[in-house]
This record gives structure tokens, C-alpha cells and sequence, in this order.
């Protein structure tokens, strides 16, 4: 079963979407060829849900990681290859050398250029496969399995010593071009795909870690379900160059984090950070978070920026009514989740907000299998939770006051605030005295 | 000076719509033409702050209405004619020398693409001005419409074209080539006026049609400065069916709506359906209500649906406190303006929000001349501001309870309501069960794991 989350959550946190500025997706998309592109976007779109396969490959990432190996293939040469081996070929040998005489002969009468364009298919197919060929062995150690295992058995074997015959950057004779085409499109063809295949997961594997290098991400460790833990000594926002890195422990004794702080402390940041860090983790990628420890989860959902929905004819009240609802279910089916909802019920009046706030958290809290981070403004919730609950964690992000310019230092502390700076930022603007003027 | 208004407000009255789904715009874009459609998008674009520019238009559409006039034009009619003017190439002009027998015959055999839109486009061209002017002679009689009329003829009389006029059956070779040099060359400015005045005839027209059959009234514009600001009675929103309609009058003693009411009573609903009504009025456009009259104000801004912009690193709140400092910087200019702020503050904590509900509502108040309409669930807001200020509306909108159901009459009342419903509305869709249930069941399943 795959992991869980919906639309909304990667809105949230700006998780997919090739041509979205700031997606995650394209933070990490250095790929050099379309086909890795793809990959990574079928990870993005798959998290994963077995704590051996996630750490098999953060493990690989790793290993990229420390090695600091370049993408040893041209992307043009890729793609010129790609093109020759993806066109079909006659299954008989004779059959097909008849046609590629048949197109020297009309490149020589008429200047046609299909037998040009097989010949430098070919060449470029060759190169790829010498260049992959002095680059195996500098993979040696690597955790990666399968299909890197394939690919070596590959090359070890007699299949690919036809390779050692061809010269670099020679032409190819007739001859020369009937066989080796007849070997790499016919003979060879499935282990042909595993080496696009394999070359594909390197680009992703070296863009990957490249990027975590550059941005100092680190790699976490999964942990079986049963644990119920989500523990990080500095997690930031892995966009935010310079984000405030902050600790954070969730745990069964402790599995709710409730969460307050000004306007602007950076609560909606926070909250991200850990939504696309745990979304990180499950894919196995670097993430944006020292000494990460987490339990597997089956899903993740977030509801930070719900919109109304008036062409449904839903209030923006009845959009997060229906957003909890939602998760609710899934809880309750007994999914161990984690879950993020930002400034719950703020599209009500404050005595509802009070009482919805309050008894929602309660039932939440009570799954102890599942995380739940919870920011409000109604801070008298929280004292009626420190009564209830014992397994509530309380933090703010505080503020400073310098005279009358708020400073904000975006670090987590333990406890409940009732800092609020409104009236001070709609002072700062001045605006008052612009309407009496 | 102009009529304003900004983008984040035809968003949120859905006056263009997003790709083209249902909008403001295509309630009344009945138009036959795509130049009729190009002119209605223009006069949506800019909506009229002068009274009587906006009386004479409304005049004009109210006149069509009444005499129930329909457009005698297709809209193929147009296509000839715009490819044609399109091609302004000196060099394809026909040459009456060239007429030999030679061409003659290669003419009548195959006339090669250009020549043949050439000819079409006059064609049809000629056809258009004879029609027009037979049109005009019908609506002889609209005194409304007269001064375009007028203007229209002006250009169909223009000795130049006396010649198309009078013309009669099929044209000869001879007069397409000397009628082209006249309308794609010479008198181009003036063929090009006329297809204005026929675009605006047809949006003028198609509105009328829309006013018709949705039984839409024609606003009243009164010069500003008045203590009647507006009056308006059966206001509803064009777009929501069986929508309940409404009674509002502002004069300058009360000129604050304090809008309160609870989740889903349709306080943005009816923010919009009066918003709507503005601004159309504001374009001498009919709107969905029974009577209106509206004293002319130089703009209208709403602030119903404000995304926070986290990209550029702007809480909710304080995208809020940008905007209200955006509508602070244009009445500093000494506009009236219609100003619309849907549950003001609602991206920070109740406390702030009180705060500031109540100051920058009381300084809005100082502003006579502007209309404001204000909703919040900060009820608390409502009991200081009745103290502190002489010109403040307060309305709500109610809920009356059938059991556990509650029940929308979607009608204004007088006062401030503590209506709210939101538990209500959680335990009808019985979150705190599911979450309950679900638990018992976990525990069954935990005990099995521990035998």
C-alpha cells in the first residue's frame, strides 16, 4: 500500500510541480536527461512505506553523496542514443543488413539521410556504453542492488566484448554497422533498456546528492513502524538558505505538538519544514534536518492554506470542517499519519474556534499511533488541554520586541504565548493616520 | 478623473472568471460580433465615475430593452469584412488598368486567393453600410440613441460613400477596385468608426436582451455629494439560483455596514451581490434587483477571498494589513469609494483582531463620503463601536435552528447576532464519532496483537 496524503498537502508544502518556482521537486531536479526527470518525478509521486527499501535508498544517496561522482554522460549523447534504440529493427540479420545497404545506396544516389542518422544513433549508443564501461568500476562498493548488479553482470561477460573492437570515433564500415546494430537492437535489446534504465537512476542518484551536498542536507534513518518516533536535532526549511534549524521529539508519551506564537513568528514555516521533511524521509531523499529518526508512517496531511470553495458553496468554515472530517477518517481507520493543521478553525467566531479547537484536539491526541502538530491563536485552548492531556507537548515561537519594531529569533520554546503584535504592525504602517489625515 | 478598482476585486466578484468558466462578463456577453465582445470587455475594464455619462448609456440600453430591438447582423457578416480591413498592403490595391481580357478570363476561371477576399470583403462591406443605414432609419425614433445615430449617418453620408450606396445588384470590377481605394485606404479611419459604433450597437443590444429576460432594472446615477448615497431595493446575486434578494439604503448618517451573522448565513454572498450591483451600476449596466439608485463614487474594492502570499514571505494577516493600507492610501486621495472587507483581520488572533476591527473601523467611519461594508465574527467589536460612532449599520443575517439543523433565511435583519453554529456543523458531520469509533476499534485490534 502506498503512502497516503492528497492535493491539498502537496499545495501545502510545495511539494511537486515541474514548473512551480520554490517546489521541492525542482529544488532537487538537476537531472541531466529526460528519463531521469521522470524517475525522480515517479519518486516525488510515490513515497515509499517499507523502512528497508527507504534506507536502502538514502543509503545509495549516501554513497553518491560521499563519493562525489559527475554524471559521466553527455545528455545529448543520451538522447541521440534513447532515439536509436527506442525505432525497431528486422528481427532477421540478413533481412536488416539488406535494408541498410538498401539506405547507404540512396544516401550515396539521393542524399538521403537515414543511413546517416543510424550511423551517428549507433556511434552515439557506443559511446554511451564505453563511457558506462569505464565508470562501473568507479561504483565499487555502491548499496545500490538490482539493477546495478544486472548492468555489472553485463559488462563482465562476454555479451559486451564486441565494445573493445570498435575504435573511438572511427566510421563504421557496412558491415561493421549491420552487426554491432543487429547485436545492440536485436540480440541485446533487454539488456540494452536495463542500461538506460540503470544510467536514468544514476542521474537521479548524482543530481540528488549533488544538491544535498551544495545545501548541507543530511540523510534519515527509518525505523520500523512500531516505534512511533519522529526525533531531528536542527530541522529548516530546505528552501530558506539561512533558516533557524530547531530540535524537535515527537514520540507516543508525546505525540501532539500544539504549537503558537505572533503573527509572522514563523509557525506556518515550522509546520512546513516538518511536513516536507517527513515527505523527504519516506521518498529515502537527503532532507533538510540533522540526526532525523522516524518511525514509518502510513500517510501525511496537511491543512495549512484550505481555501473556500464557493463555487461548491462551501464556506471557508465548512472547508476546514470537511479538511478534518477527512483526516479524521483516516485516523480512525487506525493509520498511523501524521498530520499538520495550521491556525485550526480560523474561519469562525472565537467561541466556536474555542470549542471545536478543543474537542477535536482531544479526540486527535488520544491516537497515540499518530503525530499531530496543532497552531492556534486561541491560546486559552491550551490551558484546557495541560488539564486533559498528558500527552501534548506545548512550544512557541517567541517574539522580541525592540522598542516598537518586532525582531523575530524563530527559535522553538517550551510553553504557551500569548505575544501578539498586530496593533504594533498596523501602527508600523502608519495606517491610522493616513484614513484621518 | 476614472473609475478604479484592482485585480484582487474582479477576482473576488468573478467579474472575467478563470478560463473563461461562468463569470460576470458571460452573464452578459450575448454580443454577435467579436469586435461587440472586444467593446463589452473594454467597457468592464473601465466602469464610469461621471453620473451622466453613465445615465445616458444606461438610457441608451434601457431604450433598446424597452423597444425589445434585435440585432439584424450575423456574425459571419463581420468575418469578410475584418479579414479584409486587416490587409493594409498598399500593394495589393486592384488596378482598374490592369483589367485586360487576359485577367478577365483568369478571373472567371480561378481568381487567385487575395483578390477573392478583396472582393468579398467590399461586398460584403457594402452590404453592411446599406443595412446600417436602413437600421438607423428604423431606430429614427430612439430619442436615447439618437446622438450615435446621428453620428452614424454622418459617415454614411459622406459623399465618398454615396456612390456604394446607390449602388444596385452585383458590383462590376470596375467599382470594387475604385470602392476599395476608398474604404481599406482613404476613408479608413471613417469605416473603422462606423464598425465601432455597430460593435457598441450590438453590446448595447445584447444587454438589452440579458436585462430582459433575467428582469434586471437600470440604476439611477445621481451626481455625488448627496446624503443619499444609495439605494437599493431586491438586490441579489446574479449567479446564485433561487438567490433571496435584499433592502439597503446608505445615506451619509449611516455609512458603515457592520455585517455579522454565522458560518454559511451568506454574509459573503450577499458582500458580493451588492459589490456586483455597484459595479455594474458604475458601467450604466442593468443589475439583478428591483430598484437602484446610487449616488457616483470614484471606485470600488473588495476584499473577500485574500490569499496569503507565502512566497514572498507575507502572513495572512499581514497581506491583510497591506490591503487596508492600500485602501487607506486612495482615501487620502479624497475619493468616495465603496470599500469591501469580508471577516476583517481573520488571519490573526482574536484579541488583534478585536483591536483593530474596532480602530480601523472607527476610522473608516470619519470618511463620509465612501461606502464601507465590514463583516466579522468579532461580535465584541460591534458592542464598542455602537458607542463610539453615529454612522454605523449594523446588520446580520440570521439562522434560526430546526432541531439540530440549522436553517439560512438569507434576509438582513437590524442588529448585531451571536448567532453561531460551528459545533453544530462539526457534530452533523459527526467528526468527533468517527474519531471515537475508530478508537475502540484500534484498541480491539491492540488487545488481539497482546494475546
Amino acid at each position: 500500500m502506498g503512502f497516503k496524503t492528497d492535493k491539498q498537502t502537496l499545495d501545502d508544502l510545495n511539494i511537486t510541480g515541474r514548473f512551480k518556482a520554490q517546489s521541492v521537486f525542482s529544488l532537487f531536479n538537476d537531472t541531466q536527461t529526460g528519463g531521469g526527470e521522470k524517475l525522480l518525478e515517479g519518486m516525488f509521486q510515490q513515497p515509499l512505506t517499507d523502512a528497508a527499501a527507504i534506507n536502502n535508498r538514502s543509503d545509495v544517496f549516501n554513497y553518491f553523496h560521499n563519493k562525489q561522482l559527475s554524471f559521466p554522460f553527455n545528455p545529448s549523447t543520451i538522447q541521440a542514443a534513447e532515439t536509436y534504440l527506442g525505432e525497431e529493427t528486422g528481427s532477421s540479420y540478413l533481412l536488416a543488413a539488406g535494408a541498410h545497404l538498401r539506405r547507404k545506396f540512396l544516401q550515396m544516389a539521393m542524399k538521403d539521410e537515414q543511413y546517416g542518422q543510424l550511423q551517428s544513433g549507433l556511434l552515439a549508443t557506443i559511446d554511451m556504453l564505453k563511457a558506462l564501461q569505464q565508470f562501473l568500476p568507479l561504483m565499487e562498493g555502491c548499496p545500490a542492488t538490482g539493477l546495478f548488479e544486472t548492468v555489472a553482470v553485463t559488462f563482465k561477460g562476454d555479451k559486451m566484448k564486441w565494445l573493445q573492437e570498435v575504435g573511438v570515433d572511427q566510421p563504421l564500415t557496412l558491415l561493421q554497422l549491420a552487426r554491432y546494430d543487429h547485436l545492440v537492437r536485436h540480440v541485446l535489446r533487454n539488456e540494452m533498456e536495463g542500461i538506460l534504465r540503470f544510467i536514468y537512476h544514476l542521474d537521479v542518484y548524482i543530481a540528488v546528492s549533488n544538491v544535498a551536498r551544495e545545501r548541507n542536507f543530511l540523510y534519515a534513518r527509518a525505523l520500523p513502524k512500531d516505534q512511533h518516533i519522529f526525533q531531528t536535532t536542527a530541522l529548516h526549511h530546505p528552501a530558506l538558505k539561512n533558516g533557524v534549524a530547531n530540535p524537535l521529539h515527537l514520540h507516543e508519551d508525546r505525540n501532539v505538538l500544539f504549537l503558537t506564537g505572533a503573527n509572522m513568528a514563523g509557525k506556518s514555516t515550522l509546520m512546513k519544514s516538518l511536513g516536507i521533511a517527513v515527505y523527504l524521509a519516506h521518498m529515502g531523499f537527503p532532507v533538510a534536518a540533522r540526526d532525523l529518526v522516524f518511525s514509518v508512517r502510513d500517510g501525511l496531511y496537511t491543512s495549512i492554506n484550505v481555501s473556500d470553495n464557493l463555487n461548491l458553496g462551501y464556506s471557508h468554515f465548512y472547508a476546514e470542517v470537511l479538511r478534518v472530517k477527512k483526516v479524521a477518517e483516516q485516523v480512525a481507520e487506525g493509520n498511523d499519519l501524521v498530520v499538520i493543521f495550521d491556525e485550526l478553525f480560523k474561519g469562525t467566531n472565537v467561541k466556536d474556534a474555542y470549542d471545536a479547537t478543543l474537542a477535536v484536539t482531544k479526540e486527535f491526541a488520544a491516537y497515540r499511533n499518530s503525530f499531530f502538530v496543532i497552531s492556534t491563536h486561541i491560546i486559552e485552548v491550551g490551558a484546557a488541554l495541560q488539564q486533559e492531556c498528558d500527552n501534548l507537548q506545548f512550544s512557541y515561537l517567541p517574539t522580541i520586541m525592540e522598542g516598537s519594531v518586532p525582531r523575530y529569533p524563530y527559535t522553538l520554546t517550551a510553553g504557551i504565548t500569548n505575544d501578539r503584535h498586530g496593533m504594533i504592525i498596523i501602527e508600523n504602517e502608519r495606517i491610522l493616520e493616513m484614513i484621518q489625515e | 478623473m476614472s473609475f478604479t478598482t484592482d485585480k484582487q476585486t474582479l477576482e473576488d466578484l468573478n467579474i472575467f472568471g478563470k478560463h473563461g468558466g461562468d463569470s460576470i462578463y458571460n452573464i452578459f456577453n450575448r454580443c454577435v460580433t467579436r469586435g461587440g465582445a472586444a467593446v463589452l470587455a473594454e467597457l468592464f475594464r473601465y466602469p464610469l465615475a461621471d453620473f451622466e455619462a453613465i445615465n445616458k448609456r444606461s438610457g441608451i440600453i434601457q431604450s433598446f430593452a424597452l423597444a425589445g430591438t434585435s440585432f439584424p447582423f450575423k456574425g459571419a457578416d463581420f468575418d469578410a469584412v475584418e479579414s479584409y480591413l486587416a490587409n493594409t498592403d498598399e500593394r495589393s490595391k486592384l488596378t482598374v488598368q490592369e483589367n485586360t481580357v487576359a485577367r478577365k478570363l483568369t478571373n472567371m476561371i480561378a481568381m487567385d486567393i487575395e483578390t477573392q477576399q478583396i472582393y468579398k470583403g467590399v461586398e460584403a462591406l457594402v452590404a453592411l453600410m446599406k443595412k446600417t443605414q436602413e437600421l438607423m432609419e428604423e431606430l429614427n425614433e430612439n430619442k436615447f440613441y439618437k446622438q450615435e445615430n446621428e453620428e452614424i449617418r454622418t459617415i454614411l453620408n459622406n459623399p465618398a460613400f454615396t456612390e456604394m450606396n446607390q449602388s444596385r445588384g452585383k458590383l462590376s470590377p470596375t467599382q470594387i477596385a475604385d470602392f476599395d481605394v476608398m474604404l481599406r485606404f482613404r476613408y479608413r479611419t471613417l469605416v473603422e468608426k462606423l464598425l465601432q459604433h455597430i460593435f457598441h450597437l450590438d453590446v448595447y443590444l445584447a444587454i438589452a436582451k440579458v436585462a430582459n429576460e433575467r428582469k434586471f432594472v437600470f440604476p439611477k446615477a445621481l451626481p455625488a455629494g448627496q446624503p443619499d448615497l444609495l439605494k437599493l431595493e431586491g438586490v441579489y446575486h446574479p449567479q446564485v439560483k433561487n438567490a433571496v434578494p435584499n433592502n439597503i439604503h446608505v445615506t451619509t448618517d449611516n455609512n458603515v455596514i457592520f455585517l455579522t451573522g454565522a458560518n454559511m448565513a451568506g454574509k459573503s454572498t450577499f458582500m458580493k451581490s451588492l459589490s456586483i450591483a455597484m459595479f455594474l451600476a458604475h458601467m450604466g449596466f442593468p443589475v439583478a434587483a428591483q430598484q437602484m439608485e446610487f449616488a457616483v463614487l470614484d471606485g470600488v474594492y473588495t476584499t473577500i477571498n485574500l490569499p496569503d502570499n507565502l512566497g514572498m514571505g507575507a502572513s495572512h494577516f499581514y497581506a491583510e494589513v497591506l490591503r487596508v493600507k492600500k485602501m487607506a492610501e486612495e482615501l487620502q486621495l479624497k475619493k468616495g469609494l465603496f470599500i469591501v472587507f469580508d471577516e476583517l483581520f481573520r488571519g490573526t488572533n482574536v484579541k488583534d483582531a478585536y483591536e483593530a476591527t474596532i480602530a480601523i473601523t472607527s476610522a473608516f467611519a470619519k470618511k463620509r463620503k465612501s461606502i464601507f461594508l465590514i463583516s466579522t465574527h468579532i461580535i465584541e467589536a460591534g458592542d464598542v463601536l455602537k458607542e463610539k460612532c453615529s454612522n454605523i449599520n449594523f446588520v446580520y443575517l440570521p439562522t434560526r435552528m430546526n432541531g439540530h439543523q440549522p436553517v439560512y433565511t438569507y434576509t438582513l435583519e437590524q442588529g448585531i447576532t451571536g448567532d453561531r453554529h460551528g459545533m453544530v456543523i462539526i457534530n452533523n458531520e459527526k467528526i468527533l464519532e468517527i474519531l471515537q469509533n475508530g478508537k475502540k476499534q484500534l484498541r480491539k485490534t491492540t488487545a488481539n496483537y497482546g494475546i
